[in-house]
C-alpha cells in the first residue's frame, strides 16, 4: 500500500474525514428518517409518511415555480424516493469514504438545490424552525463544508476509496512491467 | 507468514484507514435503531362488538384514523346488525368509508388483515374472543371487566403471554388527564397523608333494562347462546352473560382504588339484590360492599338504582385531607382540620392533551358550595371522551413501540378478582377472602 503524497498534515486530514463522516451521517440519517415513515417514535407519536410535496410547494425564490410545478407532479411518490434514496447514498459515501468525490459532488448539488428552494431573505425567525438567518443559513454552511471536500482527496486520506485504489493499482503495475 | 512488528502496525493502521467511517456508521447505526423512530404505519384495527361501548371506542379511534394517524379501521363485527349500521353510520359522520362488515369475530380475523382486535361484546364472551384472537397473533384491547370469572381472567392473561401480545382492559378511568393528575399531584405525593377510608359510590335512578327491537322480527340470536333478543339486549341482567353492577360500574372504581391503595383487597362483604325492578332480572338493583385492604384501610363500595343523589364519585380520605373524583371529569380536594377547609385543584390542559394539577388555596369561593350542591352542575375539568381517545391511541403506542400499558392482565385480574368475589359474597350471605395470584 502506497502513502498518499499530500502537503496535509495528519491532523488536517483527521478534521476532514471527521468532517466527512458528519456531514456523511447527516445525510444518511436524513435519507433513512425519510424512507423508515411512516414510523412511530419512541414516545408514541405516529409520524406519518413523508413527501417533500409539502417543502416544495413552499418554496421561495427565483426556482420557485419549477419546485411548486415538482411539488403538484403526479410522480411526487418517485421524487421522494429518489431524495430519500439519494440522501442515503450520498451519505453511505462520505461515512464509508467511497466514490467520495461523487458523493460530495451529489451532495453539492442536493444542498445547493435545497438552499436555492427557501432562501432565507426576511431575516425573521420561521416557524418551526429553530435560529433566524438572513441569506446564509445552515444548508449553505453545509455545502461549504462538501465543497472544502471536494477538493481534497479525503477518501484517499481514509475510505474504501484507498481500498478502490488499491485494487486498481497492481494491475496497472502488472501491466507495466508486462510492456 | 512472518511480519515484523512494524509490518503488523502499518497494516493494522491501513486497514482501519480504509474502513474509516465504518467504525462511526456501527455505533451511529445502532443508536437510531435503539433509539430512533420504528417503521410501521397506523395499526389496523377490528372491532368486534359494536354496541354502545364498542361505538364509543369505536369513535375515539375514528378520531385518530386520520392520514398520518395512529389507528385505521379495517373492519367491524357483531352479531346484531342493527348494530353493524348504527357504526357504519357513525363513521360516517367522520367520513371514513364503511369497513368490511361480519358477524363473528373468526369470520373477521379469516378475512381480514388486521393487526388488533378492540373488543366489547357481553362480559361472558370475553375470555373465549380474546383468548381466541391472542392466539390468531392479534393484539387485543378488551372493554372491562377483563372476563365472567377468574379463570377465564387467568386464561386471558396466560394467552396474551404465551403469544406475546398485548392485551390491554379498557379501564377508561386510566387513560383520563384527570385521575393522571390527580396520581402526579397527590396520591404520588402523599398530599393525603394515611388512606384508611375510600368510598366508591355509583348511584343512578332508573331502570338498568334496555328497551329495543331486533333487526328483524324472527331474528334468532340463539347460535350464539341467547335464547331470545330479550337476552341479547339486555345481558347485563341476567347472570349466565354478566356480573351486574359489580363488573359494570364497580370494577372502574376499585381498579383505580387498587392503584391508590397499592395492592388489591383481601376479603370483602357484600349484600344486594333486587329491591326495585322485579320484573324478571337477575341481576341486582341495589349492592353494597366492603373492601378490606392491608394495614386496615378500607373501601365502601355502593351502587343503587333508586336514587341519583350522590351521582358517583370516589372519596379517598386520608389523615391530611380528602379527594373526590366526581363523574370522570372533576377532582376536589380539602385539607384536614385547619379550619380552611376547601382546596381547589385546578387541571389545565397540557399541549399533549395531559393535564397538570395545582393544589391552590386562593379558590374559597368553592367553600360555601357542598359536593352535594354541586353534582349535577359542577364544573367539567376534562372531557370524558378524551379518556377513550387516550386508551385507542396508547394502545396502538404499545402496539408499535411497546408503550407502557395503562391496564394489562395483572392489573385488571386483581380488579376482576375482587368484583367477582364481591358477587359471590352476596350469594355467599358471608365475608368472603380474596384469593391473591
Amino acid at each position: 500500500m502506497m502513502p498518499v503524497r499530500s502537503t496535509t498534515t495528519a491532523a488536517q486530514q483527521t478534521a476532514l474525514v471527521l468532517l466527512r463522516t458528519l456531514v456523511g451521517w447527516h445525510f444518511l440519517y436524513e435519507g433513512y428518517f425519510k424512507l423508515l415513515r411512516p414510523a412511530w417514535g419512541r414516545d408514541g407519536e405516529p409520524l406519518a409518511a413523508w413527501s417533500a410535496a409539502g417543502y416544495l410547494k413552499a418554496s421561495t425564490g427565483p426556482l420557485a415555480g419549477m419546485f411548486h410545478a415538482l411539488g403538484d407532479a403526479p410522480w411526487i411518490g418517485a421524487l421522494d424516493t429518489m431524495i430519500a434514496g439519494g440522501l442515503v447514498l450520498i451519505g453511505l459515501s462520505l461515512m464509508l469514504g467511497l466514490f467520495t468525490r461523487v458523493g460530495c459532488a451529489a451532495a453539492l448539488l442536493m444542498l445547493a438545490m435545497f438552499y436555492v428552494s427557501a432562501i432565507p431573505m426576511s431575516g425573521l425567525p420561521e416557524p418551526r424552525a429553530e435560529g433566524v438567518y438572513l441569506i446564509v443559513n445552515k444548508n449553505l454552511i453545509e455545502a461549504a463544508g462538501v465543497f472544502v471536500l471536494l477538493l481534497f482527496p479525503t477518501g484517499q486520506f481514509a475510505g474504501l476509496d484507498r481500498w478502490v485504489r488499491d485494487m486498481r493499482r497492481p494491475q496497472a503495475s502488472m501491466s507495466e512491467v508486462q510492456a | 507468514m512472518t511480519l515484523t512488528p512494524e509490518q503488523q502496525a502499518l497494516g493494522r493502521r491501513n486497514f482501519l484507514k480504509v474502513l474509516a467511517g465504518t467504525p462511526a456508521l456501527a455505533a451511529l447505526g445502532t443508536a437510531a435503531a435503539v433509539q430512533g423512530p420504528v417503521r410501521g404505519g397506523p395499526v389496523r384495527l377490528g372491532f368486534l362488538g359494536v354496541g354502545g361501548q364498542g361505538r364509543a371506542l369505536l369513535t375515539a379511534a375514528a378520531v385518530g384514523a386520520v392520514p398520518g394517524g395512529h389507528a385505521e379501521i379495517r373492519a367491524l363485527a357483531d352479531i346484531n346488525p342493527d348494530q353493524l349500521k348504527r357504526a357504519t353510520d357513525l363513521l360516517a359522520t367522520h367520513t371514513i368509508v364503511p369497513p368490511a362488515q361480519y358477524a363473528t369475530w373468526q369470520a373477521m380475523l379469516e378475512k381480514e388483515d388486521i393487526e388488533a382486535v378492540v373488543m366489547a361484546p357481553p362480559l361472558w364472551a370475553h375470555a373465549d374472543i380474546a383468548v381466541g384472537c391472542l392466539d390468531a397473533g392479534k393484539h387485543v384491547l378488551c372493554e372491562k371487566m377483563m372476563a365472567w370469572d377468574v379463570p377465564s381472567c387467568e386464561r386471558m392473561r396466560d394467552a396474551a403471554a404465551r403469544n406475546g401480545r398485548v392485551l390491554e382492559i379498557g379501564y377508561q378511568r386510566n387513560y383520563n388527564p384527570l385521575y393522571e393528575a390527580a396520581f402526579a399531584g397527590v396520591f404520588d405525593k402523599e398530599l393525603l397523608g394515611d388512606i384508611y377510608y375510600v368510598r366508591l359510590a355509583w348511584h343512578r335512578n332508573g331502570n338498568w333494562r334496555r328497551q329495543g327491537q331486533p333487526p328483524w322480527p324472527e331474528y334468532d340470536p340463539s347460535p350464539w347462546g341467547y335464547p331470545s333478543f330479550e337476552h341479547l339486549l339486555n345481558w347485563r341482567l341476567y347472570w349466565k352473560y354478566s356480573k351486574g353492577l359489580f363488573a359494570e360500574l364497580g370494577s372502574h372504581q376499585i381498579n383505580i382504588a387498587n392503584q391508590v391503595l397499592r395492592g388489591q383487597p383481601e376479603a370483602v362483604s357484600a349484600s344486594g339484590g333486587v329491591f326495585r325492578f322485579k320484573d324478571g332480572r337477575e341481576a341486582y338493583d341495589h349492592v353494597y360492599a366492603t373492601f378490606e385492604y392491608p394495614g386496615g384501610r378500607t373501601a365502601v363500595f355502593s351502587s343503587i338504582e333508586s336514587n341519583a343523589f350522590d351521582d358517583y364519585y370516589e372519596m379517598y380520605t386520608g389523615t391530611k385531607g380528602t379527594l373526590i373524583l366526581r363523574r370522570e371529569v372533576e377532582a376536589l380536594l380539602y385539607s384536614e382540620g385547619d379550619g380552611e377547609g376547601l382546596t381547589g385543584l385546578e387541571i389545565a390542559p397540557r399541549t399533549a392533551g395531559a393535564a397538570v394539577m395545582d393544589a391552590s388555596e386562593t379558590q374559597a369561593g368553592n367553600r360555601a358550595s357542598s359536593p352535594q350542591a354541586q353534582a349535577q352542575s359542577g364544573p367539567t375539568m376534562v372531557e370524558r371522551a378524551e379518556s377513550s381517545r387516550r386508551e385507542i391511541r396508547q394502545f396502538c403506542a404499545a402496539i408499535r413501540v411497546g408503550a407502557p400499558l395503562a391496564c394489562g392482565p395483572g392489573k385488571a385480574l386483581e380488579s376482576a378478582r375482587a368484583c367477582i368475589t364481591a358477587h359471590d359474597a352476596i350469594a355467599a350471605k358471608t365475608r368472603l377472602e380474596i384469593a391473591r395470584a
